[in-house]
């Protein structure tokens, strides 16, 4: 069961959904934040403005400093129609002229003609200050005037929403069309994914042919992934329908001697021929068990090379064992046997059940059809290699025929089944090493199991003896 | 004295209490005993208890138009025998006048106005408003235009019981009030509609058109001496001395609220300003805190021509069949645009913003036009009037725009400034032979 995450577009959405929110309202912030600026700065022109015709308008006579507000300075401060004004006028000694006497003061009194401006609260609405001096010349009354013009922010402050508005709008616009851009990335980015979906939707299910589609590299590795993965599944199906249709055969062919010979035995009636004829049953009983044994073997084996883990293996040990597990107590002629081994143990990486399995038939396979006298197991170690060699003193196989062997069922043996070569070489295929023939020589017929040998520290062997 | 004894005869003693003290009070600041009697007896009032049990219609006694020949002392005296009589004690009640208008069905809600405008002018609106708002009873207190700015910062500063409406002919009173974050803010289809200079952020509304006018007594003023600018004016008064010496009367500045913004709105950059007060100074100019007072002075001929008077109650003392000739000047005219506000304190807001709804609508317009302030913007002069037809596209408004720019008008050190060159060319012409 697949489990059903989110998908996987809309966790791209979500992720470029929000930089995008988080972006838009960074922006709107700073936004905000220079609209004020900018608002304050217009409107602060006005204000100083105002404030400097005010000031202008004072003067002293005769010691005595007058001020006369010009309604042209109301009139530019008007010009934000809907802001309260306040103001104060302080002569040189510090005493108000005129205006709202507890409009913030001025400390120390600005002594210069540069306006001053700051932000604050009067009368409980936040309002621009701006304080202007004007220097009095005057005989007994020196000294600077300020000019004090406070104006509530309510234009500033729609001026500086106006612009946030506007250029809010223009971000969204933006942002709108990028997040649509990006929609449309997204969906064709993910094509190919919907391409490879569809082309596995519309496949025959028995078709497991490799995809063979133009893919962007991001996904290549999936699409091959997916064609190895087919491959191996079509290599094991092939597998089992050969293996099934074999044994199949194999298994009709003894079945039906068998019931020949259970009619031929039904229908004897003589003593000695009936015991023959009984004999010749148990024959055909056994060798029916031994092929079951060897098809559910090599089975095994197909399926443990699909399926097992592969650990380190003490080959000497493990050969050992099987030799004397697999020679029966009884044989009909005299064989000798011998096993012989490295000084040091060999250590391969592999699976020991098949291991053994392959070796087990080939002694078996050995001691049924070659050797006369003689059956020897060798284990042997080159530098990075590891041989098991069966070697026995029979006829052994042709060189013309070593090829066909491999296959299963190629005897044409009444009593054997011709697995147990098969299944060797398919362990050994599957360990990556090598299964080989030596042609007959003085020192007989040599079957050889060529493994690759794993040694030093990096691999610390973990011998499994045990099994 | 017959008269005035029938006059007070429908007054109970609860309205004398609150009548008698305002109007000695109101007295107090005045310069002239004679215009201040002349005040009450010019005004119609209606007097009513402010808190005893509502009067009946009917009940409600009327002061008539009185011919005031006698001196302010004697009707004191006689007043105050009277209230000896009666056995009232003398409250010290507010200085203003409250007039009570009962709800014309069951009363909900009592709206309290106050204003500086004639109380007759203002009746015939409240009593339309009335009629849309039947639950709504109105109680109206007059004052003259400082003390009605003084009640109404008293108020804005929390030191005195909330109003619903103040409404005043000085705008720049309520500018300063606006300005200082007394007034409740408004908007509503009728005041979006407004022209942008008869309102400022959306808290007061000017609702009149109101044009300041040259009054001439008919009687006393021969055609070919009616002058209709103000040069031309000032050339009058040079020309024949002898016949306008103390004739000619207009607002003392340093008591009228409205005087005072006529005067800075004709000492705004017109040069013919201070000639015209020399020449005021050389004819003896008799001041007066009040249009009715004027009026009254010129009615009775006491007065031959009256400078800068508010236009609507003069077309309303020609209406009455006073002789006089109402000019619009012709070099320039200044337009008021009397106005209200709700304060933001005012314990009926919404109340009071329908009234001033009302009296900005059509319907309020409309009313206004033909009961009490006779101008309009948009239509024909009324036909008593010595001017153009049509005042709006005549070129010479200059319209006293609602906005910071009225800040000005109540700057200090600019109003002593103006009080001084007032009272230099008063004096000095008063003192030249």
């Amino acid at each position: 069961m697949i489990e059903r995450g989110r998908s996987l577009y809309s966790r791209i959405i979500l992720v470029i959904g929000a930089i995008f929110g988080a972006g838009t309202i960074a922006l709107g912030a700073a936004a905000w934040f220079y609209a004020r600026i900018a608002a304050d700065d217009a409107y602060d022109r006005l204000l100083v403005g105002a404030a400097f015709q005010i000031a202008e308008s004072i003067y002293a006579q005769e010691g005595i400093v007058s001020v006369d507000p010009p309604v042209s300075a109301f009139e530019t401060l008007s010009l934000s129609s809907s802001d309260r004004i306040f103001y104060k006028v302080l002569d040189p000694s510090g005493s108000v002229l005129t205006g709202y006497e507890d409009l913030a003061s001025v400390q120390p009194p600005v002594a210069a003609e540069e306006p001053m401006i700051s932000d604050g609260v009067y009368k409980g609405f936040p309002v621009r200050i701006a304080v202007v001096g004007r220097h009095i010349f005057d005989p007994t009354a020196s000294g600077w005037a300020n000019v004090i013009v406070a104006q509530t922010r309510e234009a500033r402050t729609s001026l500086a929403r106006d612009l946030t508005v506007k250029a809010l709008l223009l971000v969204l616009a933006m942002t709108g069309l990028a997040f649509i851009g990006v929609l449309f990335a997204i969906r064709r980015a993910l094509e190919p994914l919907a391409r490879i979906e569809r082309e596995l939707q519309s496949r025959d299910p028995k078709d497991l042919n490799p995809l063979d589609l133009e893919t962007p590299r991001e996904i290549q590795a999936l699409v091959s992934t997916i064609n190895r993965f087919m491959d191996r599944l079509a290599g094991r199906i092939a597998l089992m329908q050969r293996f099934i249709a074999d044994a199949a055969h194999q298994i009709r062919t003894p079945l039906a001697g068998l019931a020949s010979q259970v009619d031929l035995l039904s229908q004897e009636v003589r003593p000695e021929r009936r015991e023959q004829q009984l004999e010749r049953v148990r024959e055909r009983t056994s060798e029916l068990g031994r092929l079951t044994n060897q098809l559910l073997s090599h089975a095994m084996v197909i399926h443990r090379a699909e399926v097992a883990n592969f650990e380190p293996v003490e080959l000497v040990a493990l050969a050992r064992q099987t030799l004397m597990s697999a020679v029966p107590l009884a044989l009909d002629r005299d064989v000798d046997i011998s096993f012989e081994e490295p000084p040091d143990p060999v250590f391969i990486f592999g699976d020991a059940v098949s291991i053994r399995e392959a070796l087990s038939n080939l002694i078996h396979n050995a001691l049924k059809h070659g050797a006369d006298t003689r059956l020897e197991v060798r284990v042997l170690a080159d530098q990075d290699a590891a041989v098991i060699e069966v070697i026995d003193d029979g006829p052994g196989i042709p060189a013309s025929e070593w090829q066909r062997v491999r296959e299963p069922f190629h005897t044409k043996s009444s009593t054997g089944s011709g697995l147990g070569l098969a299944i060797a070489g398919d362990v050994v295929r599957a360990h990556g090493g090598e299964f080989r023939f030596r042609e007959r020589s003085d020192d007989g017929f040599a079957v050889i199991l060529r493994f690759k040998r794993v040694h030093g520290p990096a691999e610390p062997p973990r011998a499994d003896e045990t099994s | 004295m017959t008269s005035l004894a029938l006059a007070l005869l429908p007054l109970s003693r609860n309205q004398l209490s609150s009548l008698i003290p305002s109007h000695f009070r109101r007295r107090t600041g005045s310069t002239s005993p004679r215009n201040a009697l002349a005040h009450r007896a010019e005004k119609w009032t209606r007097f009513s208890a402010p808190n005893d049990a509502p009067l009946e219609e009917e009940s409600i006694g009327w002061i008539p138009k009185v011919e005031s020949t006698f001196g302010s002392d004697a009707l004191a005296l006689r007043v105050a025998a009277i209230l000896l009589a009666a056995g009232v004690t003398i409250t010290t009640a507010e200085a203003a006048e409250t007039t009570r208008f009962p709800a014309m069905q069951h009363e909900n809600v009592i709206l309290s106005v106050h204003a500086a405008t004639d109380q007759a002018a203002m009746e015939p609106l409240i009593r339309d408003f009335q009629a849309l708002s039947p639950n709504v009873t109105v109680e109206y207190t007059e004052y003259l235009t400082n003390e009605l700015f003084i009640q109404a910062t008293a108020v804005c500063e929390g030191k005195q019981e909330s109003m619903d409406l103040v409404l005043s002919s000085s705008v720049d009173h309520l500018v300063k009030l606006v300005n200082d974050g007394c007034a409740a803010r408004y908007r509503s289809p009728t005041t979006l509609r407004m022209p942008s200079w008869t309102r400022w952020r959306d808290e007061v509304f000017g609702f009149t058109f109101e044009p300041a006018v040259i009054v001439f007594n008919k009687d006393l003023v021969p055609p070919e001496d009616v002058r209709r600018t103000r040069a031309e004016l000032i050339d009058l008064l040079r020309s024949k001395p002898e016949t306008y010496q103390g004739k000619i009367g207009t607002y003392d500045v340093s008591q009228s609220g409205i005087g005072y913004l006529f005067a800075s709105y004709d000492a705004r950059g017109t040069t013919v300003f201070g000639r015209l007060l020399e020449a005021l100074g050389r004819a003896q100019v008799v001041t007066s805190c009040c249009t009715t007072d004027l009026l009254s002075d010129l009615s009775a001929g006491r007065l031959a021509i009256g400078y800068n008077l508010i236009g609507s109650y003069a077309i309303g003392a020609v209406r009455r069949g006073a002789p006089l000739r109402v000019v619009i000047p012709r070099d320039y005219t200044v337009v008021l645009s009397r106005a209200a506000f709700v304060p933001r304190m005012a314990r009926e807001a919404a109340t009071g913003f329908r009234f001033l709804d009302y009296l900005l609508s059509a319907r309020g317009q409309q009313k206004s036009r033909e009961a009490s302030f006779y101008f309009s913007a948009d239509l024909a002069v009324p036909e008593e009037v010595d001017g153009p037809m049509w005042l709006s596209s005549s070129g010479l408004l200059r319209p006293i725009a609602i906005g910071p720019e009225l800040l000005a008008v109540q700057d200090r050190a600019k109003r002593e400034r103006l009080l001084a060159e007032w009272r230099r060319s008063t004096s000095s012409g008063a003192n030249s032979p």
